[in-house]
């Protein structure tokens, strides 16, 4: 019985060990290639280990990718903060209940996350091309918010559901306001929520393509954008593109390891409370 | 005199600003997001449906309503079922393979008592990488000579095949690259759930002599349904708006071997400009989705449509 039991356990742990070697392999290879020779980077059979070298680094600061690269902060927090100043409000009006237009909001927000963007990107191509928007920060921000506005609202909510109301009332009570109840009782309770919201749309926003591919401008594009320049006619210049996958990924494995609990709890809460 | 300016400072109180302010306080927090809202998802999926009966073009700007002549094509295109079959193949596909495997890594995650959340933090960093990285990662993997899959399969002397370039094997491919992320992501959904199922019990119905797949079959499974639900719907609604993983890795080829609805909708309307045949596939693309979003929602308990 010892025995049997004991071997489930081996065999549990190999299966583990089995999928995070098959999670590890893509990081690996980003890891190995960027520090190669570019020469090796496409060797037939590959070359695992190559001499240590920055040169695809180099590549990146010679080539645009430094500038994407900034772009892709600059569009980050502007639409972070954007879709948090507008949709953690909402997200407390849709938890309080009662407001004109609230039954429509609620099915508009479930129907907006099922539609694949492509479907909004064709028109807003189209208007944006007549609004002189395209390849403008405003209008990337504006069109970021298509994904990650109903996301906000929606977990925003959930987390405002599990305050109580009677502290608010409480404090009404005492002569608060509504805008003092919301802004100085309920947001700083929501606030754990609310961070791990802003964290996982901030995630969204800094690995965004296909927006910012269709209606960035060759100043404006980030570097999600950027990185595919290192796709040529008939080579792929692989050493640069790893080395500007790491600037891309290191910034948010940092976050999620530092925030994985708030991280965690963004995933999930949706999922849990249904 | 004294209930007259009682009455005027009631007067006073209703129309001042500070309580208009609280009466209408939702509607101002939450309108200015329904109106973006409004501006940027369902003005635009309204504009598609229009445009679904014109024969407008990027290039020409020139257009006129053609009634339902898109739709008449859309039928007799010679490439739909191809599309079609291609965007079941990775649906199915995707939503099937994802919540099996990560279901069984969330079990084995929440009965290992060591590591668990050394170990869940590492299968965090698939679903925390762009999806571009992810793409063009798993391209270099699948490449002929150098990728590390062949690679491996030459070290054990087995065939190597053209992956992406094979009409065959280029959406296996986009499947494999597809379960790294979506592996991962049902797992940590699905292990939250796991762990919300009280240990008594399971428990209680091992004292009662269950065995542990019994005990999973009818103790934890019935649990953890509501967040298997999401789970389901979650990973169909990205397996449907699926695209840096298919653009990058095949471009939808070789041919049309691996181009679902999404990327032919993007193809025709933006690379080959004719948006108005482009809208009417959006069109169909809506009508399956929501096809698909209420047999799922047909075939779940029913204490998850309340809200």
């Amino acid at each position: 019985m010892k025995n049997r039991r004991r071997l489930t356990e081996i065999f549990k742990s190999t299966l583990l060990i089995i999928g995070l070697i098959f999670v590890a392999i893509p990081f690996a290879w980003i890891l190995l290639t960027a520090f190669k020779r570019p020469v090796d980077a496409a060797s037939v059979p590959p070359v695992i280990f190559s001499p240590f070298t920055l040169d695809n680094f180099r590549s990146l600061k010679s080539d645009e990718y430094i500038g994407s690269l900034i772009n892709s902060v600059i569009i980050t927090v502007l639409a972070t903060t954007t879709t948090l100043f507008f949709g953690v409000p909402a997200g407390y009006a849709f938890a309080r209940g009662k407001f004109k237009g609230r039954k429509f909001f609620g099915a508009f927000l479930l129907f907006s996350r099922m539609v694949p963007p492509v479907i909004y990107i064709i028109p807003l191509f189209l208007f944006f091309h007549k609004l002189n928007l395209i390849g403008t920060f405003s209008g990337l921000t504006l069109a970021y918010l298509t994904g990650l506005l109903p996301f906000t609202v929606w977990m925003s909510a959930s987390y405002f559901q599990d305050i109580p109301t009677e502290l608010e009332e409480a404090g009404r009570i005492d002569g608060c306001n509504r805008i003092q109840a919301f802004v100085l009782i309920a947001l700083p309770l929501a606030m754990p929520g609310i961070i791990s919201v802003g964290l996982l749309i901030c995630i969204a926003a800094w690995s965004e393509y296909f927006i910012p591919m269709l209606l960035g401008g060759p100043t404006t594009s980030p570097a999600t954008v950027g990185i595919v320049n290192f796709i040529g006619v008939d080579s792929i210049n692989w050493g640069a593109m790893c080395a500007g996958a790491l600037t891309l990924v290191i910034p948010v494995f940092i976050l999620t390891l530092l925030a994985q609990r708030g991280l965690l709890s963004g995933l999930t809460a949706g999922a849990i409370k249904g | 005199m004294q209930t007259s300016a009682v009455n005027q400072t009631s007067i006073r109180k209703r129309y001042s600003l500070s309580h208009i302010i609280d009466k209408y306080f939702l509607v101002f927090v939450s309108w200015p997001s329904m109106l973006i809202m409004l501006a940027v998802t369902a003005i635009p999926f309204i504009i598609t449906i229009i445009l679904s009966f014109t024969n407008y073009d990027l290039i020409l700007e020139d257009w006129k309503f053609i009634g339902f002549n898109n739709f008449r094509e859309l039928v007799k295109d010679p490439q739909l079922p191809k599309i079609l079959s291609n965007t079941a193949y990775l649906v199915i596909g995707s939503t099937v393979l994802t919540t099996v495997f990560g279901l069984g890594l969330a079990v084995l995650m929440n009965s290992t008592v060591r590591g668990t959340r050394t170990i869940r933090s590492m299968y965090m960093l698939p679903i925390m990488t762009a999806p571009i990285v992810v793409a063009f990662t798993w391209r270099a993997m699948f490449n002929n000579d150098a990728g590390w899959i062949n690679w491996i399969l030459g070290l054990l002397h087995l065939p190597k095949p053209l992956w992406l370039g094979d009409p065959h094997l280029a959406m296996p491919a986009i499947l494999i690259s597809d379960m790294w992320t979506g592996v991962a992501f049902q797992a940590i959904l699905l292990l939250a759930g796991l762990m919300s199922v009280p240990i008594e019990l399971k428990q209680a119905a091992t004292t009662d002599g269950a065995t542990s797949w019994q005990v999973f079959w009818h103790v934890t499974l019935p649990h953890i349904r509501p967040v298997l639900f999401v789970a389901i719907l979650l990973r169909l609604i990205e397996a449907f708006r699926k695209f840096e993983g298919i653009q990058i890795l095949t471009t939808g080829g070789p041919g049309i071997a691996s181009t679902p609805l999404n990327l032919a909708i993007y193809d025709t309307g933006l690379y080959y400009d004719r948006v108005g045949y482009a809208a009417s596939m959006g069109v169909l693309l809506i009508v399956i989705i929501a096809i698909s979003v209420g047999l799922l929602f047909r075939f779940s308990p029913r204490q998850e449509l309340g809200k």
